[in-house]
């Protein structure tokens, strides 16, 4: 059973935190980015080609984390593989040691840098947690029995600040009866959204860990707001923002990630952090959040 | 409605060889609408040819008026009835029409040497004389019935069956923010008729054998028969 599974079983709040691997076959800096989040974190997300760029693979280096006694979340995308290969690559990544699996629709290759391929989607994401739930029962889609079966803890995304957020909540509840037993969210700013949204999925009983994506620029928190689905940046946190000096720009983010945290943490049961290379802001926002350390992730040695 | 659209001249032009004698054929009925390859497109199309010094034979649209090229036994005899010397003497055709119509002009020439003069670029309806869009990828597996009658398959990017992604803002897709989310057009009509409750129900995957291609439907004595990778279906029908 996986520390996440474990972890959030026992009702812990959980912290994860997240990877995006590169597009090339080093993997020092990535598995180095990941090492920074060791003590701090249950479990490390790791992107499939995120934004629909070409690079490589989240189960490569899913089984590199394994291999150091890092706990990865395999994030599974349905837009470049047919239900043969998403069903197979389910398999591989449980013989490669991976047991939490992240099941996603994906971004649109329009999104990415090879937007002429063919979109897949032969799967959507609460097929594809039915699939992986039936491998979990010894069984592949096509109802042929397995010679032996993995046991994955499966988990999937919602938008609490989608608009409206009805279709998201059915699909979210869908999920959850296709297998889904972890939810993590697309970036949170507004802690009174997203109690509003706890409140109307409290009844499902999954925990939800909320996502947390440390604001770099107020150019990025504009940017999202214009461009990114489900995300707004309010305006009193963008003026917090354009009034911090230069130099206290880190500071500044650690201060507002924190703070949202201690917010939205009463209503979930862990947050996710996606430091966008600036990891080594982690600790402090731990720290100032007061969330302690993790369980420790087992080290390779142990 | 096959919607069309007319390939670059320059692109069409590198088809043709040297010296090859060449006979244009339209569509009166989904190219006209188009203006791709009507009467007035067809004749334009000899006419600009003739002027790159293209050896062009002649040209035609096939009549009755609004007669599709894609029927076989009346594209047949046009050709080889109304147009036999040219069609004889050519050496190859160039169709403004759809894929359909286009190997239908190979088989009413005998396996004629046939080069495509458009795109063939979706099914769909005529909304207004100006504008035609797509409703239906043309699946095989009809699930409009639980969508509050719209295609996800067709409006949503990418063809999801059990909901939205997280994509859209504000109602658009993330591939094009002009562009509606099919799932909020799907959502907005389920609660406008009181069906919501049919977003709840899972949607199994598609069954893409029944998207296999090439299919046919052949049309018998009191009844259909549908063939694709997913077997043979047959189906009752009025004699």
């Amino acid at each position: 059973m996986s520390q996440l599974t474990q972890a959030l079983e026992i009702g812990k709040f959980v912290v994860t935190g997240e990877i995006g691997p590169p597009k090339g076959v080093v993997l020092d800096k990535c598995l180095h980015d990941a090492e920074m989040l060791r003590d701090y974190v249950t479990a490390i997300n790791v992107t499939d080609l995120q934004s629909a760029v070409m690079r490589i693979g989240s189960l490569a280096v899913s089984a590199r984390l394994v291999e150091r006694g890092l706990e990865p979340v395999y994030q599974l995308t349905c837009r470049d593989r047919n239900r043969l290969a998403l069903q197979s690559e389910l398999l591989s990544a449980w013989a490669l040691g991976i047991e939490n699996v992240l099941c996603l629709t994906g971004d649109h290759p329009a999104l990415g840098d090879h937007i002429e391929a063919k979109p897949v989607y032969d799967l959507d994401s609460v097929q594809l947690l039915k699939a992986a739930s039936s491998l979990n029962q010894g069984y592949d889609m096509a109802g042929h029995e397995l010679e032996s079966v993995p046991s994955f803890f499966l988990g999937a995304v919602v938008t609490p600040g989608a608009e409206p957020l009805e279709p998201q909540v059915i699909k979210m509840k869908k999920k959850i009866e296709a297998g889904a037993r972890f939810f993590q969210t697309q970036a949170v700013y507004e802690p009174e959204k997203f109690e509003r949204f706890m409140s109307q999925v409290q009844g499902f009983k999954v925990p939800v860990i909320a996502g947390i994506v440390i604001l770099k620029s107020v150019a990025m928190a504009k940017f999202m707001n214009s461009n990114v689905a489900g995300i707004s940046v309010p305006e009193a946190i963008i003026l917090e923002m354009e009034e911090t000096k230069k130099d206290d720009r880190k500071k500044k983010a650690v201060e507002i990630v924190a703070r949202i945290i201690r917010q939205v943490k009463p209503f979930c049961q862990g947050v996710h952090i996606m430091p966008l290379g600036w990891d080594d802001l982690i600790p402090e926002i731990i720290n100032q959040a007061e969330l302690g350390l993790q369980v420790r992730t087992r080290r390779a040695e142990e | 409605m096959h919607a069309t659209i007319q390939k670059p001249i320059d692109e069409i032009s590198k088809y043709l060889r040297s010296g090859e004698g060449v006979f244009v054929i339209g569509c009166d009925n989904c190219a006209a609408k188009c203006h791709s390859g009507g009467i007035p497109e067809t004749r334009e199309m000899a006419e600009r040819l003739k002027g790159s010094g293209v050896n062009i034979i002649g040209w035609c649209v096939p009549q009755p008026p609004g007669v599709s090229l894609c029927k076989l036994a009346n594209t047949k005899r046009v050709l080889q009835e109304e147009y036999g010397e040219q069609v004889k003497a050519a050496d190859s055709f160039l169709v403004l029409a759809c894929g359909q119509g286009f190997h239908t002009v190979m088989d009413a020439t005998d396996g004629g040497v046939v080069h495509p003069g458009c795109d063939t670029i979706f099914g769909g309806e005529t909304v207004t004389d100006n504008f035609i869009t797509e409703y239906c990828s043309l699946c095989g597996e009809c699930i409009v019935e639980y969508t509050g009658g719209l295609c996800p398959v067709t409006l949503c990017a990418k063809s999801l069956l059990n909901g939205p992604c997280g994509g859209a803002k504000n109602g658009k897709c993330e591939v094009d923010r002009n562009r509606d989310c099919g799932w909020q057009l799907i959502y907005e009509r389920l609660r406008m008729l009181g069906r919501l409750d049919e977003m709840d129900k899972y949607v199994m995957p598609k069954n893409n054998s029944r998207w296999s291609r090439p299919r046919s439907l052949t049309i018998g004595e009191g009844e259909a028969t549908f063939r694709s990778l997913s077997g043979e279906r047959r189906v009752a029908s009025h004699t």
